[in-house]
């Protein structure tokens, strides 16, 4: 009876470790599975074998697991590629919010960690406390409950016009509010510009930052622009970590304050 | 994708299943006692591992060796473009690993010594040596433990470890000796060895930054 | 009794860590299913060579049949064995990130496909 007991404990503490979001949960949670397996094999009359996986899979496994993360040293910084913002180069990260997050990392003495994702699943991230920033010409929309700090750069959302047909965004981006519902969707600016270039769709709902983009590099003639919202290139800060939101916003007056963020944006956005 | 996962899973099971069913007939053993009594020990698993498994053991910890040098040498290749900044001492931690430290590394020499007579043997007891060695190395930082320590004795003292368990291993089969001072000499160089490799791992692990 | 349940354990172990290798989509996490996976094909020999009422396998326990002691061997250097492996996976997984900046496997194909960034 027993052994059924330390059994069901055993494989409850198994599907728990491993249905959790947060990796440190997770690694907890095998290392007790492991203790409590450690118990099952007493139950089979293997006391050898017990203590050695008590030893190995309790002591060192849960130790390399949690030596390998590190998770309170590090900054994880959920990031939509985006040009002159947050952008790999080679196999650097540059940009302007790069600059900023790199140098807020260094004050609070933390290093940061760039995860690249799609801006849909940015505030999943947020939420689940899998990453502690977001960033990538970010901007709020109803309905996502996360903290933002100062707005870093001012911008305007806008309406591009190349051609007939319907308006396409990005999944998750601002501009997806301005559209009607079952409008068609992109995981990212580079398929949005792909498909306004076949003439998928007529138009797009997106920032001046990539539209200026697209018009430099000629992927995109548009044929008609039309304002739609003032906004601001911001970063999202989980809604648990509120002493980082503090911490970066006293840091981003600082550096308005001192003149050197407009120094920044002059050399990142020319 | 996710259904053919499923399916992959279930054969997997329907598998292990069989192979509890009995369908499969188990070789013939000879008695745990008639081991035992052959290789002057108790514990008939510390027999089966040194004595009648040896060669199989051996290599075991050949590929021991050889992950925690790739271990190393793969931590060395890694660049690290700020150094951390040293980690605050907490007096509760090095008291306590103070007075910890002593009874582990006896508990864990016991269960190496008394491995061919009880539960045991060298494989537990160098996981409780890291793991002791573990704790010295958060509670004293490990940048000013491996300065006392001298990394490149700690190297040659685990590639010792394992020139004196083949060296044991090729004198018994060069002699035929069968006895419990062999089990006990194997079962201490073998718990030397996997702690000393243990630690140099985790202590490359704690001091390379090793941020995932 | 105790050896039916502990094949079933030893069965939904591997079923519950694989699930996890094959379905989550960061390495880490990838590894930490293959260690419950691992653990469950441990626990699957070890349930093996139990045999009902079935002593420790040492000497001078007293009388009735003990377990056998073969499994337990072969077994206790697997779990080593998984521990060292486990470090170089992870020392794989760290170098994967510091050059990619990513754990996320998904990512890690889409950017094998479209090229990675050359230097």
């Amino acid at each position: 009876m027993g052994m059924v007991l330390l059994a069901a404990l055993t494989l409850a503490l198994a599907v728990f470790a491993l249905t959790q979001r947060r990796l440190l949960w997770g690694v907890i949670g095998v290392g007790a599975h492991s203790l409590a397996l450690a118990g099952v094999y007493l139950f089979l009359a293997a006391p050898d074998v017990a203590l050695t996986q008590a030893a190995v899979g309790f002591g060192l496994v849960t130790f390399i697991y949690l030596l390998a993360l590190r998770r309170t040293g590090k900054l994880t910084v959920a990031a939509v590629e985006t040009p002159h913002l947050l952008h790999q180069e080679n196999e650097r990260v540059a940009g302007l919010e790069w600059e900023i997050l790199s140098r807020f990392g260094n004050q609070l003495h933390r290093d940061v960690e760039v995860m690249w994702v799609p801006r849909a699943e940015i505030p999943a991230l947020l939420r689940a406390g899998d990453a502690d920033i977001g960033a990538g010409a970010l901007f709020p929309r109803e309905g996502e409950a996360l903290l933002l700090s100062r707005p870093i750069l001012p911008t305007r959302i806008v309406t591009v016009r190349c051609g007939p047909g319907p308006v396409g965004a990005v999944a998750g981006d601002r501009g997806q509010d301005f559209l009607p519902p079952g409008s068609t969707l992109y995981e990212d600016h580079a398929a949005l510009a792909h498909a306004l270039r076949r003439g998928e769709v007529g138009g797009a709902v997106a920032d001046l930052l990539h539209v200026r983009q697209w018009v430099l590099s000629g992927e995109v003639r548009p044929r008609e622009t039309t304002d739609v919202e003032e906004a601001a290139f911001r970063l999202a800060v989980a809604p648990t970590e509120e002493d980082v939101l503090r911490a970066l916003d006293a840091f981003l007056a600082e550096l308005e304050e001192t003149g050197e963020l407009a120094q920044l944006v002059r050399r990142y956005m020319g | 994708m996710k259904a053919l996962a499923a399916v992959a899973l279930v054969g997997l099971m329907v598998l292990l299943a069989l192979g509890v069913s009995g369908v499969f007939p188990r070789p013939a053993v000879p008695s745990g006692e008639d081991i035992a009594a052959e290789w002057g020990a108790k514990n008939v698993v510390a027999a089966i591992i040194l004595g009648v498994r040896l060669w199989d053991t051996l290599f075991e910890i050949l590929v021991y060796a050889m992950t925690m040098v790739g271990v190393k040498l793969g931590l060395r290749l890694l660049r690290w473009e700020r150094p951390l900044p040293p980690v605050a001492e907490t007096p509760l931690l090095r008291r306590s690993a103070d007075l910890l430290l002593g009874p582990i590394v006896v508990f864990a020499l016991y269960v190496a010594v008394s491995g061919h007579l009880g539960p045991g043997g060298g494989f537990p007891a160098g996981a409780i040596l890291g793991t002791a060695l573990l704790l010295l190395a958060l509670a004293k930082g490990v940048e000013r433990l491996s300065a006392e320590i001298h990394e490149p004795t700690l190297e040659w003292a685990e590639y010792g470890a394992i020139a004196a368990v083949l060296a044991v291993a090729g004198a018994l089969l060069l002699l035929g000796r069968r006895g419990s001072a062999y089990l006990i000499a194997a079962n201490l160089l073998i718990a030397l060895e996997v702690g000393i490799g243990a630690w140099v791992v985790l202590h490359r692990f704690a001091s390379s930054r090793g941020e995932v | 009794m105790e050896g039916l349940a502990a094949v079933a354990l030893a069965i939904a172990l591997v079923g519950v860590g694989f699930w996890t290798l094959i379905v989550r989509r960061n390495l880490i996490w990838k590894l930490l299913g293959l260690n419950v996976g691992a653990s469950g094909a441990i626990l699957f020999l070890v349930a093996l060579a139990h045999r009902p009422g079935a002593r420790p396998p040492i000497v001078g326990l007293g009388p009735g049949p003990s377990a056998d002691p073969l499994p337990h061997a072969l077994v206790l250097t697997a779990i080593v064995i998984d521990f060292a492996t486990l470090a170089l996976a992870l020392v794989y997984v760290i170098f994967l990130t510091e050059h990619r900046h990513t754990q996320d496997v998904r990512r890690l194909e889409r950017d094998e496909e479209r090229g990675w960034p050359q230097p």
